[in-house]
């Protein structure tokens, strides 16, 4: 036994090891990770690391890029196109949108002055140039070429003034420059897809600048001196995103204090988070829906218009919204949100009502045979419903929608899918139904998911529907500038959708921030913009 | 031995291309792609998406894909991202150290439990109960929930540790990227310990019955001499096999620990890369991993030799 004592301290000495580590631990953790929010120091808990800082070249979210390079015009919280690097929104009443008898259209855009990028150079007209010419040149690999390949050219009558000319009408415009301009004095003559000084620390004109990327880690943004819209701004001196991919890791994070704001909770953690009193949960309403895509090519039943119909009837909505999200969401019932300028309130709305449902599908000679499915010429009202795996609010909606479409006699099977298998699946075309959502832009064009030619894989119709009336509506609202009469065009189309029921709308997404609760200034944004559009004026209250 | 070594090395040659193969196919087998992420973007058109494919060489037939790839590779040119237009080889390379410091703290650790935990199994009933209960738990302990429970209890709860990272951004003294180890350090090396306790366990029984053992009692050798300078040695390639072997168990380990706790290495580039498909990036990861592999098993084939008279006679 004494032989043993030798080994035994050694495991004491390891145990004691550990334990030193505990210790140092809980030394080490200082200032640093716990730290309060302040106006020094704000740490954001983001659930990705961008691929890129340059605001063409990302894809979804732009909340980093936003903090540093600015747009000529900014989605504000209630999505409203508002000037930001634009003295003003160019439109045919102040005369900076001209239609031209050849189809075409000129946009002039003036910006405003004093405007200086971070090293200094003033940001000028010679830089929306330069911006449309490297994306229309062709050998850099921007995200999104959509409305620069529509421009034939960019004149600069002076340095503060770019005439765009367009060769057609371009509805989306005022939205043309969104991402801003790339900075000419800096990236002229290089090869922007290995400018990659630039591409993880970009020259922009916003409050703040990259102070360092740690790769895997964090970005950290500090702010900049003489920032064009005062010296008091910002208030935060500097901004440190934390790389946390793990949902759970991020809000316990948020939770220990290591991290004072994440943005976009998810729907499930809200109750979580909603005790705790060094919070407030910030909620706008999102600019995207979920819904039941029915693939009309794929699944001949849902060719019936009846069968369409009967399914939108057959789900309560309002049960779903209730109980499975905590009334987090509303009901809706079409693609274009209520925050849209274009949103139609009064479309047909497809109640909960099982007995039209049933009425609907025994009209169309839909019979339940005796498994309670209902079958007409041998085929079985049953289909497979997709949706995303490790989404638990999804996963529950798609268990809740096979309950109820099975009270009207119709079979669903709930398949999960991978989140990167899932939009190969519907791109291919190769699914019955699926459960998703569409997060939209501020422009409310609809065409690439509704109109017939805009099929995969030259579109997002994949609901296979096919409706020239509507088509051709798309496509007039399209080429229609005027935001009235275009609206007006979307109005119809909207209309038309909700009789034609090609899919079923269930709600709308919420936009839900965890924030400081000293935290001023900050009021979301229902666009893919993200929340950080107003960062400048964020200030925290003293405690 | 260099023979054996050099032939080994060949052997791998035809191996690793039949490796680079599969995974290839396999890859891009999968549903989705790296352009996958672009189609629930709505600003992200068709025509978007179509003239990416073109630019990353994507509308090429996998063979020729294959081929351009394996022949680039061979030459050292690892490709580009096609996440971020980046050199693979400097994504790789930068993540390395990270996980190279976690898996070395937590073999480390998991070490300096598992031999005198084992050891004194072989020997000790008692001893023997307890680490048994130990390991059965810690083995049994699914990496992903323990690593969240530790996060929950050290971090959230008591705010003893950091609960991510690998240091704090204006930090990164010893202490602070110490206490940033602890946590994924600890995960890794639980389960580590708790499989190596008890190979060493059986391997170090087994050298207790063997005659010459008897033979040392017999003479008034101490037990504890017996058992630390004679049987544990006669223990040793077993259980370095197995600790070598068992490397590629703790890449894998890694690949979660490193995603639950936003450890920046290798591990946490992989589970990015897969869910972006960013083929280049997953080619270089799994090719690393299996040139390691072989590798490690050559050390341990070395190795075993080198600690064992008999297997160098056999050689």
């Amino acid at each position: 036994m004494i032989g043993l004592v030798g080994p035994i301290r050694r495991s004491a000495s390891l145990l004691a090891m550990v334990g030193l580590l505990g210790a140092v631990g809980a030394c080490g953790r200082g200032d640093t990770n716990r730290r309060g929010p302040s106006n020094d120091l704000l740490i954001v808990g983001y659930d990705r690391e961008p691929d890129t800082m340059n605001r063409y070249a990302t894809h979804i979210l732009e909340d980093i890029e936003s903090c540093v390079v600015e747009g000529l015009v900014v989605n504000d919280e209630r999505m409203n196109i508002v000037p930001l690097l634009a003295a003003k929104v160019p439109t045919l009443e102040n005369g900076g949108v001209v239609l031209r008898p050849d189809g075409g259209m000129d946009v002039t855009w003036t910006l405003r002055p004093g405007v200086k990028w971070h090293d200094g150079v003033a940001h000028t007209s010679a830089d929306v140039k330069f911006t449309v010419d490297a994306i229309n040149k062709g050998d850099w690999k921007p995200e999104s070429v959509d409305g620069f390949d529509r421009i034939t050219a960019v004149d600069t009558p002076d340095s503060l003034t770019a005439v765009v000319h367009y060769r057609e009408v371009y509805a989306p415009y005022r939205l043309q420059f969104v991402r801003g301009t790339l900075p000419r004095h800096v990236l002229a003559g290089r090869d922007l897809n290995a400018a990659t000084d630039y591409n993880r620390a970009p020259l922009g004109t916003g409050p703040y600048r990259v102070a360092e990327w740690k790769t895997g880690e964090y970005i950290l943004l500090e702010r900049v001196a003489n920032y064009w819209q005062g010296a008091e701004y910002p208030k935060i001196q500097r901004l440190l995103f934390k790389f946390l991919t793990n949902t759970t890791t991020r809000i316990n994070q948020l939770k220990s204090g290591e991290v004072h704001l994440v943005a976009l909770v998810p729907w499930d953690k809200v109750r979580e988070l909603r005790p705790l009193p060094a919070l407030r949960l910030n909620q706008v309403m999102g600019n995207g829906y979920e819904h039941v895509s029915l693939n009309e090519q794929r699944f001949a039943p849902f060719r019936e218009v009846a069968v369409r119909q009967a399914l939108a009837h057959a789900v309560d909505r309002t049960l779903i919204v209730n109980t499975l999200l905590d009334t987090l969401v509303q009901v809706v019932n079409g693609p274009i949100q209520p925050l849209s300028s274009a949103y139609e309130p009064a479309v047909r709305a497809y109640n909960y009502d099982p007995a039209a449902a049933r009425r609907l599908l025994d009209g169309g000679g839909w019979q339940p045979g005796a498994d309670g499915i209902r079958a007409k010429g041998g085929t079985r009202l049953s289909f497979t419903l997709i949706t995303q795996a490790g989404f638990a609010i999804r996963e529950n909606v798609a268990q809740a929608l096979q309950q109820q479409f099975r009270e009207i006699g119709v079979e669903v099977k709930v398949q999960l899918v991978d989140g990167t298998a899932i939009s190969s699946l519907w791109f291919n075309g190769d699914f019955d139904a699926m459960l998703h959502w569409w997060q939209q832009g501020a422009d409310p064009e609809i065409t690439l998911f509704f109109a017939s030619d805009r099929t995969p894989p030259a579109g997002r119709n994949i609901n296979y529907m096919k409706d020239d009336a509507l088509t051709k509506l798309l496509y007039r609202s399209d080429r229609t500038v005027n935001e009235v009469e275009r609206s007006g065009l979307l109005k119809e189309a909207q209309r038309r959708l909700a009789e034609l029921a090609p899919e079923i709308p269930l709600y709308n997404t919420a936009k839900i921030d965890a924030v400081p609760a000293r935290l001023q200034g900050f009021t979301g944004n229902p666009t893919n913009a993200g929340p950080f559009w107003n960062v400048y004026r964020w200030e925290m209250a003293p405690p | 031995m260099m023979r054996v070594v050099g032939r080994r090395v060949a052997q791998s040659v035809p191996l690793l291309l039949l490796i680079s193969l599969l995974l290839f196919g396999l890859l891009h087998l999968a549903p989705g792609g790296p352009l996958s992420m672009y189609l629930e973007n709505p600003n992200v058109r068709p025509e978007d998406i179509e003239r990416l494919r073109r630019a990353m060489g994507l509308d090429r037939p996998v063979s020729v894909q294959y081929v351009t790839w394996l022949l680039a590779f061979v030459r050292g040119d690892w490709g580009y991202s096609y996440a971020d237009g980046r050199p693979v080889l400097d994504r790789v390379v930068e993540r390395i150290p990270a996980t190279l410091e976690l898996i070395g703290v937590a073999a480390l650790m998991a070490l300096l439990a598992a031999v005198p935990a084992g050891v004194l199994a072989a020997a000790r009933r008692r001893v023997d109960l307890i680490t048994n209960g130990v390991a059965v738990a810690g083995i049994s302990l699914p990496v992903f929930w323990f690593g969240l429970l530790l996060q929950l209890v050290f971090a959230s709860a008591l705010g003893w540790l950091p609960s991510s990272g690998r240091r704090s951004f204006d930090g990164g003294d010893l202490i602070d990227r110490l206490s940033h180890l602890v946590l994924p350090a600890t995960v890794l090396a639980v389960v580590l310990a708790a499989a190596w306790s008890r190979y060493l366990r059986r391997a170090v029984r087994e050298s207790l019955g063997m005659p010459f053992i008897e033979v040392a009692r017999a003479r008034g050798l101490s037990e504890s001499r017996l058992l630390w300078r004679h049987a544990l040695p006669l223990a040793l390639p077993t259980f370095v096999t197995v600790v070598l072997l068992d490397a590629a168990m703790l890449a894998s380990g890694a690949v979660v620990t490193e995603s639950i706790f936003a450890w920046p290495g290798i591990g946490s580039l992989f589970t990015e890369s897969l869910a972006k498909r960013d083929y280049a990036v997953l080619m270089a990861f799994l090719m690393i991993g299996s040139v390691a592999v072989l590798l490690l098993n050559l050390l341990a084939d070395v190795l075993v030799v080198w600690l064992d008279p008999r297997a160098r006679q056999g050689s």
